[in-house]
């Protein structure tokens, strides 16, 4: 007993004189390297590992506004499934993103495409593609919430100096989808254009004059040279754009705050913006809330599995790729 | 250039055409701006104020506190940018040029965390600051976000690409490896460094839930957040927040003509590598 006491004692003692001993260069930065990754390693241990766990543990509980949580079991998921508001979030969410990704990557691409064209101005022009990225989102949300009001703004303004009858944007499922849309690509498409744009510069000119000798004109030489060649930029672009759509919160809560409880909340509810309402701003049912952004992080992880497996069948990563 | 095109006249026609369609809103918000609330509220609309006012704009100072969240912005994004590009390039160098053993594991987990969403964290995050009483704290702002895995993987990718023989020559010299990180990696790797900056400073102009959901009161807030607050419960003065807008986009698009280079090639180059 006094023996094995004595021993791991001596153990632990050779341990702490060891690890302030010269040792071998390999261990010596071994250990700095370690120093180096620890506030990283802390800081994702707090936010992000132990988060994750909490947020798990939370979606079993029962964390109303007071007291302590109570365990329920599957109680939340229960609730998940059966909660029609949940189903009408995440179609909502994959609504706007089935419209707004087409729309970015088709945008992007044909600016960047007008983007190849040698023309005078071409310095502005390039900011001023650039300006929707690089201006505060809240700013441009409100101006659409303007631009699209019933009564004053000017796109029904246009719509009646046309003859068109005025159109209740905020007030509808398709007004919403559509303003909803539109503001996605609008505040979304600067990045991706200047990506694809990069990347039509790294394909090789001989190749389209090879193509070009061959007799193919400007439309066969986008299919058959430009977009074989672009798709690991458009690959980037499609995963990158589809996973923000279907996070998608700014757009839906500045353009339909939550003080505004009309039906128009249902329209523009994304799953997001649905685990921000019942878990901080109306109820606070917290674990159910948690259930809720757990079911979100499977809608991303399953949308972004499938377009790594269709990447894998499409994507052209070079002869030896 | 790759392919020579001709420079026809639909050339320019299209070019002004898209320009104008993007610009149109930032146009309508400057013009809605110098406008009175009643200028707003004609049908058909007026489309030049007449005559421009900055009533619009002291009504703004009025409703919310704009220099303090003016000032918040620009702490909130430079406290991040210092604190990223300090958490984010200690870690690539232990993991592109030290090469800790673990480093092909750890990068592994680094690309898996890339693909969860942070949006998810809120709930969690939200009991931590709380749990530390940080909430309604600037703090709040910055802390959760700095621990960038983005930034490690960019990093990672500049970093790997510094010439060997400076870091081994500094070595034999006796540099430390805070020395060799903040003399050659980081001076050498610049653009890299650059790109994370600016990124981390957009992405902190973008946030919105996190701050609502942590912040309550309007003066803890950054512009983003803060702008939400002008839209009214019933009526909203349009005037009012077209101004704020313009107040606050100003400032941005300022920054952005100065370093216009620097921003396009930062976000080019944060794409592929």
């Amino acid at each position: 007993m006094t023996d094995t006491t004595a021993n791991s004692f001596g153990s632990l003692l050779k341990g702490v004189r060891g690890a302030f001993a010269p040792r071998t260069l390999a261990q010596r930065e071994a250990i700095v390297g370690y120093l180096f990754l620890l506030p990283f390693f802390g800081g994702l241990a707090v936010f992000r590992f132990y988060g994750f766990g909490y947020n798990v543990w939370l979606s079993f509980m029962n964390a109303g506004a007071f007291g302590a949580p109570r365990f329920t079991g599957f109680d939340n998921y229960e609730k998940l499934i059966s909660d029609s508001q949940v189903w009408l979030a995440l179609g909502n969410t994959l609504k706007f993103a089935a419209i707004a990704v087409p729309g970015v990557v088709v945008v992007s691409m044909l600016m960047a495409l007008l983007m190849q064209h040698r023309f005078r101005g071409e310095t502005v022009f390039r900011a001023i593609v650039f300006l929707p990225a690089v201006c505060l989102p809240t700013a441009l949300i409100l101006v659409f919430a303007w631009m699209f009001q019933t009564q004053y703004g000017i796109v029904n303004a246009a719509l009646q100096a046309m003859g068109t009858s005025p159109i209740s944007w905020l007030g509808s499922a398709a007004g919403v989808t559509t303003v909803v849309s539109l503001l996605v690509i609008y505040l979304s498409f600067s990045v991706p254009t200047i990506i694809l744009y990069a990347g039509m510069q790294d394909i090789s000119r001989d190749l389209y004059e090879a193509a070009t000798l061959d007799g193919a004109g400007p439309v066969q030489r986008f299919f058959s040279i430009t977009l074989p060649l672009l798709t690991p930029s458009l690959f980037f672009v499609i995963i990158t754009t589809a996973i923000g759509a279907l996070k998608l919160f700014d757009v839906v809560y500045v353009l339909l705050p939550p003080i505004d409880q009309s039906v128009s909340l249902n329209y523009g509810f994304t799953l997001v913006y649905y685990y921000f309402y019942i878990g901080f701003f109306a109820i606070g049912q917290r674990g159910y809330a948690a259930a809720v952004s757990l079911f979100l992080l499977v809608v991303i992880l399953v949308v972004s599995l499938g377009l790594l497996r269709v990447q894998r069948r499409f994507v052209h990563y070079g002869e030896d790729g | 250039m790759e392919m020579q095109y001709r420079v026809s006249w639909w050339t320019y026609a299209t070019v002004f055409i898209v320009g104008l369609v993007i610009v149109i809103p930032f146009a309508w918000m400057v013009a809605t701006g110098l406008m009175t609330t009643s200028q707003t509220l004609l049908v058909p609309p007026n489309v030049i104020p007449s005559p421009p006012t900055l009533e619009g704009a002291q009504e703004v100072l009025n409703r919310i506190p704009f220099g303090a969240l003016l000032l918040n912005t620009v702490i909130v994004s430079l406290a991040r940018a210092v604190f990223t590009i300090i958490i984010c390039s200690m870690a690539a160098y232990a993991l592109a040029v030290i090469k800790v053993p673990g480093s092909g594991i750890i990068l592994i987990v680094i690309l898996a965390l890339l693909m969860v969403p942070g949006d998810i964290f809120i709930i969690p995050n939200f009991a931590i600051i709380s749990a530390m009483r940080l909430t309604d704290t600037l703090t709040a702002l910055v802390l959760p976000s700095i621990f960038d895995v983005f930034g490690v993987f960019l990093l990672y990718q500049f970093f790997r690409g510094v010439p060997r023989e400076l870091i081994e020559a500094s070595r034999m010299d006796g540099a430390s490896h805070v020395r060799i990180l903040a003399t050659i990696v980081v001076p050498v790797a610049r653009s890299g460094v650059l790109s994370l900056a600016i990124l981390t400073v957009l992405f902190e102009w973008k946030e919105l839930l996190w701050p609502i959901v942590v912040n309550r009161s309007a003066d803890k807030f950054t512009l983003g957040p803060g702008l939400a607050l002008l839209r009214g419960e019933y009526i909203t003065d349009w005037n009012v927040v077209m101004a704020a807008g313009v107040m606050s986009a100003l400032p941005m698009i300022i920054i952005f003509v100065v370093l216009q280079k620097q921003f396009i090639a930062g976000i080019a180059r944060s794409g592929l590598k």
